[in-house]
């Protein structure tokens, strides 16, 4: 079977927008992450095992709001009150995941072919972010994620980076090709490269 | 443009909430006997309070949880937040 990816109709590379007479270096750059392995992992509430023992590719969960624990492979954003999302280029790691996290406590559920990923990278990451999310992303730091809107679409978003600034978009996949729409038009201004 | 601060992820725009109603409202007791005009009262009564008032609010483009807000309706200033388990 043939994986089409979400934005395949729609992510053209190429360069747009206000982009001439600039350093193409150091234009934003915008492309689209395939192939990862998506899970989202919720605690239920009467469940009393400690999740700080779990461990998930050398990883332990975190409660804290914004945070993400990661490695190079691995990372793990807090969505909510013991509500994890998982984003990890190794595909297999589902089946650890499963193993250590017994469904009488934890949902686990594979969302790999439900969401679109959307990178930006470069110092106009957080404007093109800014007009459309009412969030204060002066605030977000590296290793920082947040659920939010952007032109009244839920999206999750994760601080990779901050050297140049690396931002990637989670949004539900139904979602993406208007979500892409809406991150290109607001970075025409600042002119992006599409990879 | 109400601003929240939702208990488990901090400042956040109206934006991101959705209004849950009157968080005062108690539901009648379980197994035990309910007159029609009890149940109406919990369905459908609801007071209009000029001032402060509990609210209930859903984060529902963050963290997805039930909040409660204590929020003054005249002048929409936001007293305290409190998550749904927690009593004023």
């Amino acid at each position: 079977m043939t994986l089409i990816s979400a934005l395949n109709h729609i992510h053209k590379t190429g360069l747009f927008g206000n982009h001439e007479n600039k350093n193409e270096e150091n234009l934003l750059k915008v492309s689209e992450i395939k192939n990862l392995l998506i899970v989202q992992i919720v605690q239920y509430k009467n469940s009393t095992v400690l999740f700080e023992n779990l461990d998930i590719d050398s990883l332990k969960l975190n409660n804290e709001p914004l945070s993400v624990v990661s490695n190079n492979d691995t990372r793990i954003l807090w969505n909510g009150p013991k509500n994890w999302l998982l984003v990890s280029t190794k595909k297999d790691l589902l089946k650890n995941i499963i193993e250590a996290f017994k469904e009488t406590d934890f949902a686990v559920t594979d969302l790999s072919h439900s969401r679109a990923i959307i990178e930006l990278e470069g110092q106009d990451a957080k404007e093109v972010l800014k007009k459309g999310c009412p969030f204060n992303f002066n605030i977000l730091e590296k290793n920082n994620s947040i659920n939010s809107t952007y032109n009244g679409i839920a999206f999750t978003v994760d601080m990779i980076d901050n050297n140049p600034d690396k931002i990637r978009l989670f949004a539900l996949r139904s979602f993406g090709e208007s979500l892409y729409h809406s991150i290109t038009d607001a970075s025409l201004e600042f002119g992006f490269k599409s990879l | 443009m109400l601003h929240i601060k939702c208990p488990h992820c901090g400042l956040r725009s109206q934006n991101e909430f959705s209004y849950g109603g009157d968080a005062t409202v108690k539901r009648p007791e379980l197994n035990k006997e309910v007159s029609d005009q009890d149940w109406d009262n919990f369905v459908y009564l609801r007071k209009s309070p000029r001032g402060k008032h509990l609210e209930l609010w859903q984060h529902i483009s963050g963290c997805r949880q039930w909040i409660k807000v204590e929020r003054d309706t005249l002048t929409h200033e936001i007293f305290k937040t409190l998550k749904a388990n927690e009593e004023i």
